[in-house]
């Protein structure tokens, strides 16, 4: 039987680390893009949107993260559409982030005065330059907090993307512990690894809406 | 950003005939609630006119229609004979550039400095900055008393100086006409007097003033005509002297001596 070292678990651990981090990463600028632009939609009163995004919000918000995988990973191909663990992991996460941060992001805007608008107006600015100069920053202060909690729970997420066979760091930390037999010393590895990508953001989180609130 | 060519510089057919404001038969309604019962309405350049009347009787929702914060449902308004069109971006950019206004709860924007508050507008809508819209902006402040506070922010002052910035803001515009919505009202007591004075400097230099607005000694000093409104229509109107003093409806001297 074949020896493995603590450091043979924790370097395989951490090649796998780094599409845990490639997919979260994908997920959340992806999301952000997508949530941004049904966020312009909502909020800029496009004919039919608001019934459209909140459908969508809906949506994703009631049905679990793993069915969306499923979803996608097995019922493209039943559209004829030949799709790669990877492709469907990518797609399901960030369509999921985009429902969660475009309605993150609305509450944030909702959040700013109505008189910040009307003043905005009042100054013949146009929609663009309302969002952009006087909503936008307003509303990105208080959305860091929330919007860096949720990137939190997409790193965290992209641990069910081991269940349609990619390779991350929770399909790994399986495929090791099966191999070592050692399936604690694996786990508490992967849940430590978790616990490092998480715990910088939510401190990162922390400091900026210290910042933020300092500069007003 | 483009500024739009038809308001920079000198407004089109300025003359002394064309009245600033024009409305007639303007009709607005919130649901099944009929605010503005036809207002007809015209304001010549450099007239200064108070509206009064109770709570509810759509003085603050005419104000609000002539900078198309609320879109009337009937009848017609033109500022300096460009007509009113709430679906149409490029002709309210150009209205809203010849209208001015001012709100009771002030609307500073809170996470810029008072000069780029004032600066914000000109320089996105106009394309007006550098040294040049820096200095006008600095002029601006110090008409309203509050040169030393360019770089303040909104929340380091007190209500009265963000109202009074906010009227700075208004003027960068270089508007033709001012709303006041009750700009006093959210304003502690001793705070009042500053802000008033301001207003009433800029009736003095000619500038052309609608104002809602409950300090009646106020509208009846600076007014040069009263109107008041009563269940969506201007029930009556004339000289503040004659208004105030001999009030013909029983509506108006009911809600003059309520006022004690």
């Amino acid at each position: 039987m074949v020896d493995f070292t603590l450091w043979d678990i924790v370097r395989n651990l951490l090649l796998a680390a780094r599409w845990t981090v490639a997919l979260s990463l994908i997920a959340f600028v992806g999301g952000g893009l997508v949530g941004l632009l049904l966020l312009v939609a909502r909020v800029g009163r496009w004919p039919g949107a608001a019934g459209l995004v909140a459908g969508y919000v809906q949506l994703f918000q009631g049905t679990p993260l793993l069915m969306q995988l499923f979803l996608a990973y097995f019922g493209l191909p039943l559209l004829g559409v030949q799709i790669s663990p990877w492709t469907a992991a990518a797609l399901a996460l960030t369509l999921y982030a985009s429902a969660f941060l475009t309605e993150i992001w609305r509450g944030c805007v909702e959040a700013i005065p109505k008189g910040q608008w009307e003043a905005a107006q009042s100054l013949a600015l146009s929609f663009g330059e309302q969002m952009r100069h006087v909503i936008g920053p307003q509303a990105l202060r208080i959305a860091v907090a929330p919007t860096v909690g949720f990137l939190v729970q997409v790193v965290k997420g992209t641990a069910l993307a081991s269940v349609i066979g990619f390779i991350e760091l929770t399909k790994a930390g399986t495929m090791i512990a099966n191999a070592t037999f050692a399936p604690f010393t694996v786990y508490a590895c992967v849940a430590l690894m978790y616990f490092l990508l998480c715990f910088p953001i939510s401190a990162w989180s922390r400091r900026l809406e210290r910042r933020l609130s300092l500069g007003r | 950003m483009a500024a739009d060519p038809s308001s920079v510089g000198a407004s089109p057919a300025r003359d002394a005939a064309q009245p600033v404001v024009t409305i007639q038969g303007l009709r607005k309604r919130f649901g099944e609630m009929e605010v503005l019962r036809g207002i007809d309405l015209q304001v010549q350049a450099g007239e200064v006119v108070a509206l009064i009347g109770r709570s509810g009787s759509g003085k603050s929702t005419l104000l609000r229609c002539i900078n198309g914060l609320e879109t009337p449902q009937e009848g017609d308004l033109r500022v300096e004979g460009r007509r009113l069109e709430p679906d149409n971006p490029q002709a309210m950019r150009a209205l809203r550039q010849r209208v001015g206004m001012i709100f009771q709860s002030f609307n500073l924007f809170p996470h810029l400095t008072v000069g780029r508050n004032v600066l914000l507008a000109p320089g996105l809508v106009k394309g007006l900055r550098g040294a040049a819209a820096d200095d006008r902006a600095r002029q601006l402040l110090a008409r309203v008393g509050l040169a030393d506070k360019f770089d303040a922010r909104p929340d380091q002052l007190s209500g009265g100086q963000q109202q009074r910035v906010a009227i700075a803001r208004a003027l960068a515009m270089d508007p033709a006409v001012l709303l006041c919505d009750e700009i006093t009202s959210a304003l502690d007591p001793e705070l009042v007097g500053e802000v008033l004075k301001v207003v009433e400097a800029l009736a003095e230099e000619g500038m052309t003033l609608l104002m809602v607005t409950h300090e009646m000694q106020f509208a009846r000093r600076v007014a040069d005509r009263v109107l008041f409104m009563h269940a969506g229509r201007i029930h009556e109107q004339g000289p503040p002297q004659q208004l105030f003093e001999q009030p013909r409806t029983p509506e108006l001297q009911q809600f003059l001596s309520a006022l004690g």
